[in-house]
């Protein structure tokens, strides 16, 4: 006599359809409606940073001979000192914040990354030393570290980015390693290691997909941050260098020169910066509750 | 006489009362200095050193010039400078010999040094040595920007302990000026030079105290200051505030009671408004705002390629933009009236960058096609520039003028320090640069910032004709005659783009009332820092 068992595992039409991406959207802005609002002002910035050369009316470092105009037909958010036109200015600063913040914070979070996948899945010693180095670096505020950095290195675009994206490093790593210390430890993992899969294809292709949640949150998370870091580094004259519009640049001139003669040339920079910060805060903050299991539905 | 015959002569008498009242009061004695009071200033930046021989820089002029005495001075009181306002400092008298061949200074006997030592003619006979770079000179400068202004003394003689005498190759009427420059103060021959980097040594009306560098310099009042009864004040503080906005309010608040070199009129303007009591004092100064353009690097040794970068940028667009109005047009002297020396305004507006500015522009670009640069091939250049507002304005504006004319131009900012050795090195491209002029007198620009060879002529313009102009011009002694020499040679810097001057921003100085005798003057910023007049009425 045999006895056949049979698993009594969910067929096909038994599951429900895979969500289209509408129907998820839906559900994002229904759920997190201020991370949906998030999203639509880091939605306008990327807009505005991708087509900044069709929604500018002037040329943005071209000078003119109608310094410190008032905002008016001619000049929707009025001129500065040098008789710039400050909207097509904050329209190609977005351009400028957008790249710095999305490349420097891409950088670190891929270095961080890396440095953590390999720490959390090889361990012992290197493991070790690689997190006490972590720590010092953890140690200093992410301003700090970017303002020594910057002065160290200059006021240069790649600089800037350089500068913003080596803080981000260790919060990056230590993201990635807590995720891969969990990992490392599922039975697939094992499994796979039992059947002769060779550490690096079971790092790369067995663990790094799966951190890609915390890594997106992170990326995020630390967006608004190096925006805000650039926009602190430009204030400060380690930035960007004159004459492109960057706005942390514009509000320092703005602010140490002409905040009483002509504050709108204070307003809209700062407008500009505490929007993008904001969006890509309320943007980080749901997706982290969305896509961490144990905030999920709260 | 009736009531009506009365009105009349009591209108008129009430009149001549009012007036008479008007004039008593106006003829009041005025007040008498008071002594005391530390005065508390901010300066443009931090002064690389004390060692005013040394340094190109307001900077060190301003801070330093308490500390010492030159042999002889601009008169602090009069506003614009000249051979009539000298007066003497260490020396009591002076005396033109063999017809301007010789220069004979007779010192004062009641001199000392700030460490007790006794000043004598060998401490004038081891400044000049110095600074001219003689083979027995006792002592050497690290850098020697003016060397040149003394390039025509042939010997200096101390015959005695109080009398010097400096024998010339050839007449030179401005050396007696360029002495009187805050940049050539007296220096002691017992205290090495290098010991000036920070601190100084002189017989002014104010001593040493203390440096910070990059926070402050002190100076205490000299109790044995030769002029007796001088100076009022107890003591200067120098504090360096590296912000404009900082700047304006700290001296809104009273932190500060004088401030506003390198400000722009927007500055003066929301300081006021901040602040009605302020006093403001506006003034030429003798500061250019300038091109530099390194003739010894390629692409810049072709003369179409400096030229295109001379007509690119539109004077009058400069005056509006950067300077916001505070400016005027000149060529390499200051111009008139604030200046002595300028050419007239007729031949101002035909210099390169007066002309319409379109025009000039299409003709920028079709000279820079002719040297091989267009859209496909852009020219690429690098403007340096000092990393202060009031450079770096001006630089702003310059990299769009020059991307108009299809130049693809980018902006480097370099910190103060690193600045005049870089210049000096010639380590540029292009550099927007401000010149002040240390004394309106032509040899002193002319042998400073256009002479083959000079440390100072940045932009390494050459030309052995101009030179030989230089030096003829230098030995006229009839001012009309000079004149004409002088504006031959300024049309011909302009006209070769040797420094393409954008044009003279005005200076100002910000202070409060009770701050007493400070006087801008209106054709130097250099030698008015002495401050052994100024009193505080508090």
């Amino acid at each position: 006599m045999s006895i056949t068992r049979t698993l009594d595992l969910p067929t096909s039409t038994d599951l429900a359809p895979p969500a289209g991406a509408a129907t998820v959207l839906a559900r994002f802005v229904t759920r997190k409606p201020l991370g949906a609002a998030g999203g639509v002002l880091m939605l306008l910035l990327m807009l505005a940073a991708i087509f900044a050369d069709v929604l500018a009316t002037h040329d943005p470092v071209r000078t003119s001979m109608h310094p410190l105009v008032a905002p008016g037909a001619d000049y929707w958010l009025g001129t500065d000192n040098l008789g710039r036109d400050l909207y097509s200015r904050v329209v190609h600063g977005a351009r400028i914040s957008l790249a710095v913040g999305v490349a420097s914070t891409l950088m670190g979070a891929v270095l961080g990354g890396f440095i953590g996948l390999l720490s959390g899945y090889v361990g012992g010693k290197t493991d070790l030393i690689s997190q006490r180095v972590m720590d010092i670096m953890q140690a200093l505020p992410i301003l700090v570290l970017a303002l020594v950095l910057a002065a160290s290195l200059g006021p240069s675009l790649t600089n800037a980015v350089i500068a913003i994206s080596i803080p981000i490093i260790p919060r990056a790593g230590r993201v990635i390693r807590a995720s891969v210390l969990s990992i490392r430890e599922f039975v697939y993992i094992e499994a796979a290691r039992a059947l002769g899969v060779n550490h690096l294809r079971v790092a790369f292709r067995h663990i790094l997909p799966n951190t890609i949640g915390p890594f997106i949150v992170l990326i995020t998370a630390q967006l608004g941050g190096a925006i805000l870091v650039e926009a602190a580094l430009s204030f400060l004259g380690l930035g960007i260098p004159e004459p492109y519009p960057s706005w942390g640049r514009m509000l320092s001139i703005a602010a140490a020169e002409y905040a009483e003669k002509a504050p709108w040339l204070v307003i809209w920079p700062g407008l500009a910066i505490s929007l993008a910060v904001f969006g890509t805060n309320l943007l980080g903050d749901a997706l982290r509750d969305t896509l961490d299991p144990r905030l999920r539905g709260r | 006489m009736t009531r009506r015959h009365l009105v009349g002569p009591l209108v008129l008498t009430s009149f001549l009362v009012l007036v008479l009242i008007g004039i008593s009061a106006h003829a009041q004695p005025a007040k008498a200095p008071k002594y005391g009071g530390v005065l508390v200033g901010s300066p443009l930046s931090a002064p690389p050193s004390l060692s005013p021989h040394e340094e190109a820089t307001i900077s060190t002029v301003q801070q330093a010039s308490a500390c010492f005495n030159n042999l002889v001075y601009f008169d602090p009181a009069k506003r614009q400078e000249s051979a009539e306002t000298l007066v003497p400092e260490l020396a009591e008298k002076w005396s033109w010999q063999d017809n301007h061949r010789n220069l004979v200074f007779f010192l004062r006997k009641d001199v000392k040094w700030h460490d007790g030592k006794p000043f004598t003619s060998k401490d004038v006979k081891y400044t000049f040595d110095m600074v001219r770079g003689a083979k027995d000179a006792k002592g050497k400068l690290r850098v020697n920007p003016r060397k040149l202004w003394y390039a025509n003394i042939e010997a200096i003689e101390a015959p005695d302990p109080h009398t010097v005498v400096f024998r010339l190759n050839r007449p030179q009427p401005s050396l007696l000026l360029m002495l009187a420059a805050g940049y050539s103060p007296v220096m002691p021959e017992h205290v090495p030079v290098t010991e000036f980097k920070n601190k100084c040594v002189g017989t002014g009306p104010f001593k040493f105290k203390e440096h910070r560098p990059g926070e402050s310099v002190e100076f205490v009042k000299n109790p044995d200051y030769f002029v007796k009864g001088r100076p009022y004040l107890d003591g200067i503080k120098w504090v360096i505030i590296k912000d404009r906005s900082t700047q304006i309010a700290a001296l809104q608040s009273g932190q500060l009671d004088v401030t506003g070199i390198g400000w722009n009129a927007a500055n003066v303007e929301t300081a006021k408004k901040g602040n009605a009591r302020l006093v403001v004092m506006e003034a030429d100064s003798g500061v250019n705002d300038n091109l530099l353009i390194n003739f010894k690097r390629a692409p810049f040794t072709d003369a179409r390629v400096r030229r295109a970068l001379n007509l690119a940028l539109d004077r009058k667009a400069y005056v509006v933009g950067p300077r916001q109005g505070a400016a005027t047009f000149g060529g390499a002297m200051l111009p008139r009236p604030s200046g002595v020396w300028g050419l007239s305004d007729a031949e101002v507006k035909k210099l390169p960058g007066m002309g319409d500015a379109a025009k000039q522009k299409v003709e920028a670009k079709k000279v820079l096609a002719e040297a091989g640069f267009g859209p496909g091939k852009p020219l690429k250049v690098t403007v340096s520039t000092r990393a202060l507002a009031i450079y770096v304005d001006t630089a702003s504006w310059v990299v769009d003028q020059l991307r108009q004319v299809g130049i693809d131009a980018t902006l480097e900012q370099i910190e103060t320090g690193v600045w005049h050795p870089k210049m000096t090195r010639r380590d540029f491209d292009v550099a927007l640069n401000l010149t002040g002029i240390g004394i309106d007198e032509p040899d002193a620009n002319f042998l400073e910032n256009f002479r083959c060879g000079s440390p100072r002529n940045y932009s390494d313009y050459c030309s052995e004709d101009i030179d030989r102009l230089i030096a003829e011009q230098s030995q006229i002694l009839d001012r009309a005659k000079r004149l004409k020499l002088v504006h031959e040679i300024d049309r011909r810097l302009q006209a070769d783009g040797a420094r393409p001057i954008l044009g003279w921003g005005k200076q100002y100085a910000l202070l409060w009332p009770h701050v007493k005798n400070w006087v801008q003057h209106t054709n130097s910023i250099y030698n008015q820092s002495r401050m052994q007049e100024v009193w505080l009425d508090k």
